[in-house]
């Protein structure tokens, strides 16, 4: 067993977790990243596929500049979010985050004569090399600043669990290093948590093979508190085969260098939504798309699980390829491109909400405890947003750090960790349950009794599912052989306690908000109630049981402007 | 000739092959029926057998979605890496039927073998080591050194520029290249770095920002003129990096320029050609190797047996009459470069 010791130990290595790191390093802190996949390699921060102008930059105007602010709000976050961090945030995006990445080797994307290319419209964007694909040179640009800056890193490890001081605060993590099979401890000052926001936890999913909501489900062990862990958005655009590409997208926002985005259409080849036309303003325009699908469900044209279609045949296949690289699904399908339309399905993307945090130093109610990026509640997760958290975080760490307790190496925790993890490699009473499969009955729990739409019955339903694998299924759970090297099995099975810990917690929450508020749809409260639920869902730990809580919004900039309407009928 | 060029004028010659090539994919997409049986062949790394498993076949299937079928029915403990599922990644690169694929995006063939990249250790089954490629790439310094400070967001920078530059950043890293290089499979009886490393030094070296002193320190390690140019990692490449014509010669010409010691032999070469219009095999030794070449006077002699040399052409400094031409057409090319 290795045992490092560091003033602050990051798990992830994303968008959010690479800057902390960086900006800690700048500081002269030693920090040490424990990475379940790859640095820069793991997790959604790849799929970014274009990054969005906020403020003046480039050129954008008063108006375009407050439709980002707006889009953010309304569109992207349905108002759950603290205007004031907002408003900080996007400053800090116009004034450093294009400068940061650029400075350190970032290619925007010129054309020839040495013009950036932008989307043009109400709100703007650029790409990093080609669109669709910015997340990838960007990630590739982080990884290597951080080889560059010697930080150390603890790669394809998975962190079981968060160890504690004798007074409750985090003295560090546990960890399983995949590859050998050997366990690690990283003693630190502070953890900080930037394990993303899109978890496997629904049959289709965006999140990738390793995110299995692990943050969630370990904070919550460590007694964090959990916000709107409900709101669960959808892409309405994802391939609708083969399952592995459930998370490749036919982007419905606009394109670059072009007037036009992809289209969808029904089973009946009838257009109903192109983003164009339909709102101009959503550039993000999930919550928009999902509505219009929701509807065409209704009317029997559509289903959650395909039978609807997207593509670009209204366009020129040199409009969609000069910047982008969209036209990759058809080809790669030997479809007719851009005439034929590929047939898409809901996928769930990611969670707004998360890990309840203190904006201004992402500190999360556990001593010792930070969080950044997509995994916090306090908004959805863009890539530049997730970026100004590594920031924030690494601020708001340096500022504490003289108050953190040195860290000591709890022996007893360490010990029943070592033997949870080993019995699930080679205990287990009976017949055993197979760790894949049982990741894959809570994603039909979770994709059958809270998908897109559901009531309180279907989730009481989904909880009474989830008691009776804990009790039938749990016991039995282990690995199929014993050995030690690369066993996914095994992940698997420490992965699947910690997607049934979390799917209770999304489940649990979704029953609390009696409301439909965008994405989220409540068949039996089909109103989006801004009298009673424009309000943060906090979810606390409370001896073995929790509570819920409301707390109100900053509002300062937008507000909805109505009491009640149909989610249907919002625009947002 | 020239009415072939003239008729070919119409046609972009990049072009050349895709629609054939899109047809393949149609095949591959349409050929195998839902629900029909796939073999699915896979090396074991604990005994090293290959075991079969049979799944049905299901829409657009991807050797992932095949491997991911057999793990969650058959084998739970095939051990493969994957990570986003959708060519970004770049981490499940496998050798499907002796050639590189990444499962995540390959259509599955009926009937498959599968087995681990070449060139890299193998952990287990299908998960190779990863460290002997980022130790090469870390050795590179593969980030940006400015020679002059930043001027600010957003900087003076054409595509053209940076064309090449812009093809290598395509890369994913998914060392499918690395593994399908027949230099590399040489091991340590060259120097070059192979492939894919030198597309991650491509990504900076080629970037008109970049400081050249910084590609010279990484060139000059890189082994480069080891490549065959045989072009079987523009063949793997999913990325469809022009890894050879895109990269590897653009990065050659800079040794010529910043590391000219290194270039001896290609220099040496292109000399004999411009002053004789073709290449004469005893020049170029005596060029490339000088005095040297007392030492190795038993191989000359075979050489010369073989009729690989001959002196007396060496020495009269023979030329062909395409002589003039080649000397216009390289000096031409040099100037532009």
């Amino acid at each position: 067993m290795r045992i490092l010791k560091t003033q602050v130990v990051i798990v992830g290595g994303g968008a959010a977790g690479c800057y902390a790191a960086l900006n800690l390093h700048r500081k002269g802190i030693k920090t040490v990243i424990v990475c379940k996949g790859l640095v820069g390699k793991s997790g959604a921060s790849l799929f970014a596929g274009n990054l969005v102008l906020s403020g003046r930059t480039l050129g954008n105007t008063e108006e375009q500049a407050r439709n980002t602010a707006e889009f953010l709000i309304k569109y992207h976050n349905q108002f759950l979010i603290d205007q004031e961090w907002a408003k900080r945030c996007g400053a800090w995006i116009a004034s450093v985050y294009y400068p940061e990445l650029e400075e350190a080797g970032l290619y925007f994307r010129r054309d020839d004569g040495g013009n950036m290319v932008v989307s043009p419209g109400k709100i703007r964007s650029i790409a990093a090399n080609a669109q669709g694909n910015s997340g990838v040179p960007f990630m590739d640009l982080r990884r290597k600043q951080v080889i560059k800056a010697g930080i150390e890193t603890i790669e394809e490890t998975v962190v079981t669990a968060l160890l504690h001081n004798a007074d409750g605060s985090i003295a560090g993590v546990f960890g399983l290093q995949v590859l050998t099979g050997e366990y690690v401890i990283v003693l630190a000052q502070a953890t900080i948590l930037a394990t993303g926001y899109s978890d496997r936890l629904h049959a289709r999913s965006t999140g990738t093979r390793e995110m299995s909501a692990d943050g969630i489900a370990m904070a919550w062990r460590a007694g964090a508190s959990m916000v709107n862990l409900e709101m669960q958005w959808w892409h309405t655009n994802d391939v609708a085969y083969p399952p592995t590409w459930q998370r490749m997208q036919i982007y419905p926002n606009p394109m670059l260098g072009s007037e036009k985005s992809a289209r969808m259409v029904n089973s009946d080849g009838e257009e109903f939504f192109d983003q164009q036309k339909d709102d101009p303003l959503a550039f993000g325009p999930y919550t928009v798309q999902l509505k219009a699908l929701a509807k065409q469900v209704h009317a029997g044209k559509a289903r959650y699980t395909g039978g609807y279609y997207a593509g670009f045949d209204h366009c020129a296949p040199g409009e969609v390829e000069a910047f982008t690289t969209y036209a990759k699904v058809y080809q790669q399908l030997g479809m007719d491109f851009p005439r034929t339309l590929i047939e898409t399905a809901i996928t769930a993307h990611y969670r707004q909400g998360g890990i309840d945090v203190d904006t201004t130093t992402m500190a999360s109610s556990v001593p010792g405890l930070y969080i950044a990026g997509g995994l916090g509640g306090h908004c959805n997760g863009l890539i530049a947003l997730v970026t100004y958290d590594g920031k924030v975080v690494a601020d708001g760490v340096a500022d504490n750090l003289a108050n953190l307790r040195e860290p000591g190496l709890p022996g007893e925790q360490v010990e029943q960790e070592r033997e949870r993890l080993e019995s699930l490699l080679t205990g287990g009473e009976g017949a055993a349950c197979a760790p894949g499969e049982l990741k894959e009955s809570v994603r039909a729990v979770m994709w059958e009794k809270a998908g897109v739409e559901k009531d309180a019955r279907s989730l009481n339903e989904g909880l009474e599912e989830f008691a009776r694998i804990r009790r039938e299924a749990v016991p039995r759970l282990r690995a199929k052989t014993p050995v030690r090297a690369a066993n996914y099995d095994w992940l698997d099975a420490i992965d699947s306690l910690n997607m049934i810990d979390a799917a209770e917690l999304v489940v649990l929450s979704s029953l609390q908000r009696e409301e439909s508020r965008g994405p989220f749809m409540r068949r039996d409260f089909p109103e989006t109630d801004n009298e009673s639920w424009l309000t943060a869902n906090l979810l606390h730990k409370a001896g073995n049981g929790y509570r819920f809580e409301k707390r109100d919004y900053n509002l300062s900039m937008f507000r909805p402007g109505f009491a009640r309407a149909d989610n249907l009928a919002v625009p947002w | 000739m020239s009415e072939i060029l003239q008729a070919s004028g119409a046609i972009d010659a990049r072009r050349l092959g895709q629609a054939e090539n899109a047809d393949s994919l149609r095949a591959r997409n349409t050929r195998i029926a839902i629900g029909d049986p796939v073999m699915i062949k896979v090396r074991r790394s604990d005994d090293g057998r290959l075991q079969e498993f049979l799944t049905p076949y299901t829409k657009a299937m991807r050797v992932l979605d095949a491997l991911n079928a057999i793990a969650l029915k058959d084998a739970p403990d095939l051990a493969f890496r994957w990570f986003c599922g959708s060519k970004m990644c770049g981490t499940c690169a496998v050798r499907m039927n002796g050639r590189e694929v990444l499962a995540c995006w390959e259509a599955v063939e009926p009937e498959m073998t599968i087995e681990p990249l070449r060139n890299l250790p193998v952990i287990r089954d299908l998960v190779v080591d990863r460290t002997p490629y980022e130790r090469k790439v870390a050795s590179f310094e593969p980030w940006l050194t400015r020679t002059v400070p930043y001027p600010g967001f957003p900087e003076p920078l054409s595509h053209r520029d940076i064309k090449n530059a812009s093809k290598a950043i395509d890369c994913i890293s998914c060392m499918s290249c690395y593994s399908a290089c027949p230099v590399i499979r040489l091991g340590s009886l060259t120097d070059f770095a192979g492939p894919a490393p030198l597309v991650q030094l491509g990504q900076t070296a080629l970037d008109p920002r970049q400081d050249q002193r910084q590609v010279a320190r990484a060139l000059s390690h890189s082994g480069i003129f080891n490549c065959v140019s045989c072009y079987k990692c523009e063949e793997v490449c999913p990325a469809h990096i022009p890894i050879v014509s895109g990269v590897i010669e653009p990065l050659k010409a800079k040794v010529v320029k910043l590391v000219p010691q290194m270039a001896r032999h290609p220099l040496a070469f292109r000399a004999v050609v411009a002053r004789r219009g073709r290449i004469d095999p005893g020049e170029l030794i005596l060029r490339v190797q000088g005095l040297r070449v007392l030492a190795v006077i038993p191989r000359l002699i075979r050489l010369l047996l073989r009729g690989k040399i001959n002196p007396l052409r060496t020495l009269l400094g023979f030329k062909t009459s395409a002589a003039g031409a080649a000397t216009r057409i390289l000096n031409k090319t040099e100037s532009s470069s």
